[in-house]
Formats: C-alpha cells, structure tokens, sequence
C-alpha cells in the first residue's frame, strides 16, 4: 500500500529525514517510535503533503501511485489521513460544518453527490457513539477551546467520519489521560480492516498496550535504525534508545 | 453640475422653515467634507457628491411582494415608501410614528444637512419596563431613480425597558442612489437595546449613516452593521455613557468586493466609571475594494475602572484590495483597561494545510477560512433569521456550501 524508498526530505537547508525505507501493507499496523526530534513528525508531515517540508530525493508510492506528485487534498481523497499532533484551530467553523465540507469535497473528488444530510448525521452519530463523544460537541467550533485530550478524540473522530486507507496517527497519545486514550485506542482498534492499515507515531510504548502493532521501527537521525515486532517496543520501554542509538551513532559516523 | 449644484436649485424653491433655510445655506457654503478634514482623511466623498440626484424624489408605491422580499419575516414591521410610512405595528408599550423633529449634539456638516432636508424617518418611544421579544422590523425602500434622501430617526427607551431592532435600506431599482440616515438612540436606566443594520443595497447605492447613542446608568446597547452590498458606506456610530455600568457593543463584518467602499467609524465616549465597551470588526476585502476603520475611544477624566477593547482584522484576498485602519485612544483617567487589535493579513497557512489534509481543496478551503474569519463577529448576533442572513450572505459571497442547519 505505501512504499517509502530512500526519503530524504527536510526544512529549508537542514535536512531531517536522511533516506527512510518503509513499507506499509494493507491490514498492518505499523508502530514508529525514537527519540525527540529524530524526525518522526517530519515524516508524518511530508507524506501528508505539507509544503514547509522540501523533499529532496527518494520516493513514496501509494497503492503504486506517486503521492510526491499529488496535493494534499488528493492525498486525502485517495485514502491518506493524518492526525495532527497539534490540531488547528478554526473558529467560526462548526465541527458538523467542517466535516460535511470535508466529506463532500472527497466525494466530488470521486465523482459521487454530496452525502443527503440525514445520513450524514446518521454516521456521525454512530461515529460519536464509537469514540464515546457527547452531544453538543458537533456545533461547537472546530478545535476551539479543546482539551488536549478533546483535539485528539476529534483527529480520531475525523478519521472515523472518512474512512482512510492509511492512517498516520501523530503522537496521538499526548496530552491523553488513561481513559481517554483506552478510548482512542478502542476507536482505532474498531475501525481497522484487512484493507486499510495503521501507522501509529509514538514516544512511549504505553499506547502500543492498546493498539498492538505488527511492526515496530526506531527512527533516529532521519533514518530507521532498527525493526521488528511487538516485543521491540518493550524492549525499548525497558532499556530506552541509548542502546540502539548508540549502535547507530557509530555506523553513521 | 453634481450634488452640491442639485442642492442649490433645491434650496431656491424648497418651502421649509427660516431655522432650516438657514442650515441648509450654511452647508451649501462650507459643502461636503473633503479629505483634508480629518475625519474623512482616507475617504473621499468627491465621486459620490460629482453625481447627479434628484432631492427627496418620490416614485411608485411598493406593493407587498416587494416587502416580502426583502423581509426577514419578523411580525413587527415598519415601512417607508420613498420616505412616506405606509405600514407600523401596534404594540402595547410601544408608540411608533413618522418624522418628528429633535434636537441633536452630533456635528459635522452631513448631519447639518439631514437636519436642514429631513422630513421622513421614525420616532420610537419605548414604555419602561417594557420587554419586547421579538424585534421591530425597519424598511426603508426607495423606488424613485437617482434619489437623494434623507431619514431622520429618533428612539427612545423608558427604564428597564428591552428592545430590539433590525433595519435595512433597500432600493428597488438599480439606479444611482444615496440616502444620509441619521438614528438616535437614548437608552435609559437598565434598559437593553440590540439594533442590527443589514446593508446590502444595491450595487450603485450609497450611504452615510450616522448612528448616535446615550447611555443612562446600566444599560446595554449592541450595535450589529452588516456590510455586504453597496458602491459607498459610510457609517458613523457615536456612543456616549451617561452612568455607570454602562456596555456597548459594536460588531461589524464588511464583505466588499469589485469598487465597493466601506468606512466604519466608531467613537465611544467614556464619560462615567465603571463601563465597558466592546468593538469587534472584521473586514474582507476582494476585487479593489477598499475599506476604512477608525475607532476612537476617549475615557475622560473622571470615568475610572474602564473596560474597552477594540479589535479590527482584516483580510485582504486580492492584490489590489486595501484596507486603512486607526485605532485612536485618548485616555484621561488611571485606572482603566483598555486594549486594541488591529490585524491586516492574509490566510493563516497551517489552517489551510490541516483543511487540504482533510480533503478539502484549495479554493474551498480558502473560502471556508474566510467565512470563519468574519463570521465570528455575528456570532454575538442574538437575532437568529438576522444571523443566518448574515451567515447565507457571507457564504454566497465567497461561494461556499455550508449547511447552517446542521
């Protein structure tokens, strides 16, 4: 589904990601961890398509299709998502509004009738009922006045209301309290198929006890240094980087 | 020839009182201001006076299609014809008449001249302790071409009285128009007065309103000035606090595409202690239009434990779009809080990338921005047909679909 070869990519002239490998299939929960600022959310960022990220050589495909050439908002409509680390703000923009325009927009991008709004509705509150969100929430505007933890579950909710293929879950588990991030985990959980995957950005192991990934990568100085399974992020939990940062200092030297 | 020559021929045969021949000599001696008056530095009246009006001209009587059209529906409506009142509700509490002369301490010389033309507009008087809930619906409608007119206004609300109003000047035909409006408003102890301008006229109309309010001790007026259609807007909103505990609050969005011109200005005087005064005015600016704020707070001496702010922003969507914005404060007192705002900007790119992640293209996107910009200013709106009015206008303006209704 997502093939990523020898990404190098950066801001201005520094250069953040130095040749990232990764590949993502279908049904797969991908979980990538590190350090701070070893470029995890830059990642997140250019496959998302944000243009402050300058991509300088390498590729990503996308179910075989080259999502370097595509704007964000088509990276949308084929089935990327992303949920921001730092949701924006937008006052004066109902979270119904927002999402209706969002939805919309996506199905003209396929050719297909706005959604009629009772079904609209519908979804959404099957959607709000899965992420355990109370009403009222919906007339509120966007991000406006959030709790932390209440930016994240409407990133999450976002993601339920569009269906992605791919999604890339930012550091999601920050400012989460413990039920809140059962939650948001249980959210994600429910809405994982055999035909869309995951990629969950992460500090700590803590979120991967609730969403359990079949891959975990380390990426330290723009490179993934080390894979493996479910057990790595344990590992890491347990001895922290050091031990592979180390390993990594010394063959990038 | 122009307004100022159309004036003159007027003034030769025009049968009035002494006081108000004299007015109207008066004017047509210093004329309109021009940019060199400071309160008009960055608005120049020149192409509006250069064109040609007919004074006080009348036309067909509307019909009630008209009325409909352009009503918002609410029971409560009064209706001028080309200056004549055809239509006022009777409301228990209330007293509603046409034109009734009053004294007034706004200067300048437009208002000079509404004193010396006037012959049409409304007198309110409000009982105390009357409490209206819906609002009173005002229609000025002018169907005569090339009209030059002139309403002149006065409302009055008794003690612990509530009221609210929604007022729009409508043309019916596409001609060159101008109409100089003045409203007086005298809010009395604890009363609560809310009165929404919607100016969307049509596109070779023009407008200087005037709007002047006093305050007695604990009452609440709130200003609402939609600006959407029109070639020229001035408006002139003056609140002066007679008592303490006084608030108000003025909201502006202005909208303006092509050569459209809009110019708010504000003035608050703070004459008592413990006040507050919110200003909160949104511009969007496309085409070559170009819009003027200027709010002026002034806290006198004695008005201690002041609570103003001010806030102007403002979007300009094309290159050749421009906006002059000044906030001006003159504070005396010590003790006091006044803060003010002013933005000039373009779309914040972070809200466009998170909007374009979630599917939504460019050109939506922007549009949709734009829409919550300015529509945090009509928010406060408490009259709900006047806030989606004001929220179907701005989104059909910046061609976006949203449902209000959700």
């Amino acid at each position: 589904m997502l093939k990523i070869n020898d990404l190098k990519a950066g801001i201005e002239e520094n250069q953040i990601l130095k040749g990232i490998n990764l590949e993502v299939k279908a049904g797969e929960v991908h979980a990538i961890m590190g350090p701070n600022g070893s470029g995890k959310s830059t990642l997140s960022a250019v496959i998302a398509g944000n243009e402050d990220y300058e991509v300088e050589g390498g590729s990503i495909t996308f179910n075989g299709e080259d999502l370097l050439e595509l704007d964000p908002e088509e990276r949308a409509h084929n089935g990327v998502f992303l949920s921001f680390q730092y949701p924006v703000e937008i006052p004066g923009i109902s979270v119904s509004n927002f999402i209706k325009t969002s939805i919309s927009e996506k199905r003209k991008a396929q050719g297909l009738e706005p959604l009629p709004t009772k079904d609209l509705l519908k979804m959404m509150r099957e959607k709000m009922e899965l992420l355990s969100i109370k009403q009222g929430y919906l007339s509120r505007n966007m991000n406006e006045g959030f709790s932390g933890g209440e930016k994240k579950r409407n990133e999450i909710f976002q993601m339920a209301m569009l269906e992605p293929r791919l999604a890339i879950l930012d550091e999601t588990d920050s400012g989460l309290d413990i039920d809140a991030l059962r939650i948001v985990a249980n959210g994600v959980n429910k809405l994982k198929s055999a035909d869309n995957a995951t990629v969950v950005i992460t500090h700590y192991q803590r979120l991967l006890d609730y969403i359990v990934p079949d891959f975990v990568h380390v990426l330290y100085n723009g490179r993934i240094i080390k894979s493996g399974g479910a057990e790595l992020a344990h590992e890491l939990e347990e001895k922290g980087y050091d031990w592979v940062t180390k390993e990594a200092d010394k063959q990038w030297a | 020839m122009g307004l100022i020559e159309n004036l003159k021929s007027y003034s030769e045969k025009v049968q009035t009182s002494e006081k108000k021949k004299e007015l109207l000599t008066s004017f047509l001696v210093k004329g309109f201001p021009t940019t060199k008056d400071e309160e008009w530095k960055y608005t120049s009246l020149k192409k509006v006076v250069a064109k040609e009006y007919t004074i006080e001209n009348t036309g067909e009587l509307i019909d009630s299609s008209t009325i409909e059209k352009y009503s918002l529906g609410f029971e409560n409506k009064i209706v001028f014809s080309d200056g004549k009142l055809i239509s006022s509700p009777n409301i228990e509490g209330i007293s509603i008449s046409g034109f009734s002369d009053f004294e007034d301490s706004t200067t300048g010389s437009v208002l000079q001249l509404n004193k010396a033309l006037a012959n049409n507009g409304f007198t309110i008087s409000v009982d105390k302790n009357t409490v209206l809930e819906n609002p009173i619906e005002i229609l000025f409608f002018s169907t005569a071409a090339n009209n030059f007119s002139q309403y002149r206004n006065q409302i009055s609300v008794g003690d612990n009285a509530e009221v609210k109003f929604v007022e729009r000047i409508q043309n019916t035909n596409d001609s060159t128009s101008m109409v100089n409006h003045f409203t007086q408003i005298n809010c009395a102890k604890n009363t609560k007065v809310e009165y929404n301008k919607i100016q969307n006229n049509t596109a070779d109309s023009r407008l200087i309103d005037t709007v002047s309010v006093y305050q007695e001790q604990d009452s609440t007026c709130d200003i609402n000035t939609l600006v959407f259609g029109g070639s020229f807007i001035r408006n002139n909103l003056n609140f002066e606090q007679n008592g303490s505990n006084c608030e108000s609050n003025m909201n502006g969005v202005s909208i303006l595409d092509d050569n459209q011109l809009a110019d708010n200005h504000t003035f608050v005087d703070h004459k008592s202690a413990h006040c507050r005064s919110n200003e909160m005015y949104k511009g969007v600016y496309l085409g070559k239009s170009k819009g003027v704020f200027n709010g002026k707070i002034m806290v006198r001496p004695d008005a201690q434990k002041i609570d103003a702010f001010q806030s102007n922003n403002n979007l300009l969507l094309s290159d050749d779009s421009s906006i002059d914005s000044k906030p001006q404060l003159e504070i005396y007192a010590d003790d006091v809080k006044c803060s003010h705002g002013c933005t000039i900007g373009q779309l914040d790119d972070d809200e466009l990338f998170y909007m374009r992640s979630r599917g939504i293209g460019i050109e939506e996107a922007k549009a949709v921005l734009t829409y919550a910009f300015a529509s945090e200013a009509i928010e406060n709106i408490s009259v709900e047909p006047v806030k989606l009015l004001a929220q179907n206008l701005l989104a059909q303006k910046l061609n976006v679909d949203l449902d209000f209704s959700l």
